[in-house]
């Protein structure tokens, strides 16, 4: 499974990516903000999202957005990890079509959970 | 001077704020042009703040003229209520004139618009410093894993071996070899591997001396920006109308640094999972 995680700080993106590594999963790709990932998305074939909300350029709701409406992209799975925390922010995402929500911070369990769950949905349907 | 770095936010904030109480007031005069300068660190807020004032008021009495109300004297019912609103404008000044100057936060906006060049400085330094700490410490453990992952290999792969000499499953040749390799392990390998390990541990631990400089920067700074706080605040307080007075929203606030008495936020996943759940998502 190839997986992209956006992020605008790279120690972030090295957090999450050895975490990634720990639950098996080695095909890995960064993104710095999400327009870059949504030029990444369009270009190249990727099967699950891991996004920040607060990026420069393109925001990880926007980029949610853009990916739910695009006809090729619109199945992709997107987990969303972020600082983001009013209710608003977690009811916005969910609207949007956020296959996951994690607040950071956040631990390895919470991030092997919340992908474990998504697979299950996605194995179901 | 690095001072002019940070004033022309602020000249824009303030700006913005004028321009809002101006388009209240209507009439284009040269009020406007008093208030950006305002702010200007080297001329000190009394003088432009009395000049404001003063153009005020004098807007106020010219204005109350029949001749100058030529625009408005079609509607000439209206005219007292915009009077109304220059007075009130007229008095606010004046209210926050000398708030500023009873309570010495003239004084302070003076020295905390002076400061936030070197509090730009200040914060730059901590964001460097927490990056290198969290480079330093990602580095240590991606050296130190492959060394555990090696030291857990070898461990196991030596008692599964020593399973099968209690199971009566091996040759004596082999149970030699078994002794030889698990004698070298026990002396060179397993010694090596936590020793690299161990070096990482002290790197991690050393990676934390940005605590001790980034603490002391940030208490600094805490104490400029609630100077800075406390001073707008008041300002702002004196100006701003009850009914202007709502948060604007926005869905990028980043951490919430505290959460107490707030029910609009989330404190962990737990919360996050049953808002989830409670939303049939």
């Amino acid at each position: 499974m190839r997986i992209l995680v956006v992020d605008d700080f790279s120690t972030m993106r090295r957090i999450v990516r050895n975490l990634l590594k720990e639950l098996g999963f080695t095909n890995i790709d960064e993104a710095e903000d999400g327009a870059i990932a949504l030029q990444k998305l369009n270009t190249e074939t990727f099967e699950f999202v891991i996004t920040d909300w607060n990026m420069p350029n393109m925001d990880g709701l926007t980029l949610l957005q853009t990916v739910r409406s695009t006809p090729t992209l619109k199945h992709l799975p997107v987990l969303m990890i972020t600082a983001e925390a009013k209710k608003e922010n977690i009811i916005a995402a969910a609207q949007a079509g956020a296959s996951g929500y994690i607040v950071k911070p956040f631990t390895a369990a919470t991030l092997s959970e919340k992908l474990n769950k998504i697979f299950e949905k996605m194995a179901a349907a | 001077m690095s001072a002019d770095n940070d004033s022309p936010d602020l000249e824009a904030l303030f700006d913005s704020v004028a321009a809002s109480v101006h388009s209240v007031a209507s009439p284009p005069a040269s009020a406007p042009a008093a208030a950006p300068s305002a702010v200007s660190p080297e001329t000190g807020d009394n003088n432009d703040l009395q000049a404001l004032f003063d153009s005020v008021v004098a807007e106020v009495r010219h204005g109350a003229e029949p001749a100058s109300a030529g625009s408005v004297a079609g509607e000439g019912g209206d005219w007292p209520a915009q009077e109304n609103v220059f007075n009130r404008i007229g008095q606010m000044a004046r209210q926050l004139h000398t708030t500023l100057h009873d309570l010495g936060y003239d004084n302070i906006l003076k020295n905390t618009v002076s400061a936030l060049p070197d509090a730009k400085d200040r914060l730059a330094y901590i964001a460097t410093l927490t990056e290198q700490a969290a480079c330093r410490v990602l580095n240590a453990t991606d050296v130190a894993q492959p060394a555990m992952e090696a030291l857990e290999g070898a461990a196991k792969s030596l008692g599964a071996r020593w399973d099968k000499v209690f199971a009566n499953q091996m040759t004596t040749d082999e149970f030699r070899n078994l002794a030889e390799e698990t004698r070298a392990y026990l002396n060179g390998g397993l010694p090596g591997k936590t020793s690299i390990v161990n070096a990482q541990l002290m790197e991690i631990m050393m990676a934390q001396d940005f605590q001790d400089l980034t603490g002391q920067v940030i208490k600094k700074v805490v104490a400029l920006a609630q100077d800075l706080e406390n001073g707008l605040m008041s300002a702002l307080l004196e100006v701003v109308p009850q009914n202007k007075r709502s948060e604007v929203p926005s869905l990028m606030n980043g951490p919430v640094v505290n959460t107490e008495g707030r029910s609009d936020v989330v404190v962990n996943q737990q919360q996050v999972d049953d808002l989830l759940d409670s939303l049939g998502f």
